[in-house]
């Protein structure tokens, strides 16, 4: 099966629910913010050492649960094709609350602003996390512009990437702390 | 991946033939949908032809010389044990207000045979062929409760046909509006057949399935 089939020469591309729209269509500019978020996981993944396997295990998880919040939006809410597809389940935000304030006991205390950076891995965390709030904001466009407010897997997903970002700030400190680099702090 | 056994072999043209496979309890499709098939350590794609309710599974494959299992399917021995995984994809028939028209070109045909026999009623289906004798399946949709379209690219339009492609009688014979396609077969028929409903049949819902 060939990769390409050439429908988006012309500047459109279509949704899983069939309808064709511009690609920067709000919905295609939030799920390849998305895309973007979990190929930069993939980069943070790549980075992990043989000894942060439970972090990179984490990390991968994120990646297959930010396929399942693009499927959703690539699907126009209430169309028959969002049948097929799997409920965003509700408890993914408190498994990652867990997993901040597992990591969260394990730090030092904040003293001020962090300067995104540090070891590798930590700095990838950091872009993670940017790029994480960016999807976040596209998101809340597509619930604004769409009226969706109302629509349960959409509120599942914007309360998903809200924690998933302060995951990526809790997680980018426990990659310093355990490669040995202190957090640089922001002198103004 | 499980195995199963071949049942049998059958010739629909020169080079286009059914494979019956016996179907393991448990595989549950629906029709559109499609499975990996293993055999001497390739695998391809194959969209099932047959119903979701009949009890065995029967793949419609082009004979492509030079390709990597299909030779190999086209001598395939009565009895041997394949590899199955499966099923898989997001190409079923979704219910709606808009007016459906299925659009094949060659093997293509095969989901909307499955969707016909799995009792989905009331489309337009297009099939586009270059030979007469490819209009595979063309009895059943004949006999469905449905309105069959074969499409002959080049030469005096068959039966209750057309003589060009179908793209063409898209642009010929369909009044401008939003509808249902479902595209299934040659990438080159899918890209022509996307951006004709992009600029000729806006707010209609596409859905595709690329053969090659």
């Amino acid at each position: 099966m060939k990769i390409y089939t050439g429908t988006g020469d012309r500047g459109k591309t279509g949704l899983f629910s069939g309808e064709r729209v511009s690609k920067c269509h709000g919905r295609i500019e939030a799920y390849g913010d998305i895309d973007e978020l979990g190929s930069v996981l993939g980069a943070l993944g790549a980075a992990l050492g043989s000894d942060q396997e439970d972090l990179r295990g984490e990390v991968q998880e994120i990646q297959a649960h930010l396929l399942c919040l693009s499927a959703w939006l690539a699907t126009t809410p209430g169309s028959p094709a969002a049948d097929a597809l799997k409920p965003i389940p509700s408890g993914r935000a408190q498994t990652l609350e867990r997993a901040i304030d597992r990591m969260q006991d394990a730090l030092p205390e904040l003293q001020g602003f962090v300067l995104p950076g540090g070891h590798a891995t930590a700095a990838w965390a950091h872009l993670a996390r940017t790029v994480c709030r960016r999807a976040e904001r596209r998101l809340v466009a597509v619930v604004e512009v769409e009226s969706a407010e109302k629509d349960a897997m959409m509120n599942e997903a914007m309360i998903y990437l809200n924690r998933l970002s302060d995951y990526l700030f809790v997680l980018a400190r426990t990659c310093n702390r355990r490669q040995g680099v202190s957090d640089a702090l922001w002198e103004p | 991946m499980e195995t199963v056994s071949v049942l049998e072999r059958r010739a629909l043209s020169e080079a286009v033939f059914e494979l019956q496979l016996s179907r393991p309890s448990g595989f549950a499709f629906t029709a559109g949908q499609w499975l990996r098939l293993s055999y001497r350590g390739t695998t391809r794609s194959y969209s099932m032809v047959s119903g979701p309710d009949e009890p065995f599974l029967t793949l419609c494959i082009e004979h492509v010389p030079g390709g990597g299992l299909s030779p190999a399917l086209a001598s395939i021995d009565v009895g041997t044990r394949v590899g199955i995984d499966g099923p898989h994809g997001y190409f079923t028939f979704l219910e709606s207000s808009w007016r459906s028209f299925f659009v094949a070109t060659g093997t293509g045909i095969a989901p909307f045979a499955s969707m016909a026999r799995s009792g989905v009623q009331g489309f337009t289906l297009l099939h586009g062929s270059r030979e007469r004798e490819q209009f595979y399946y063309a009895s059943l949709f004949r006999n469905h409760p449905c309105t069959y379209i074969p499409c002959l690219s080049s030469g005096e339009a068959p039966e209750g046909g057309f003589s060009g492609r179908v793209t063409h009688w898209l642009e010929q014979h369909l009044a401008p509006g939003a509808y249902a396609f479902y595209l299934c077969g040659h990438h080159e028929m899918i890209r022509e057949a996307t951006l004709l409903v992009d600029e000729r049949f806006p707010g209609s819902v596409v859905r595709i399935e690329s053969y090659s």
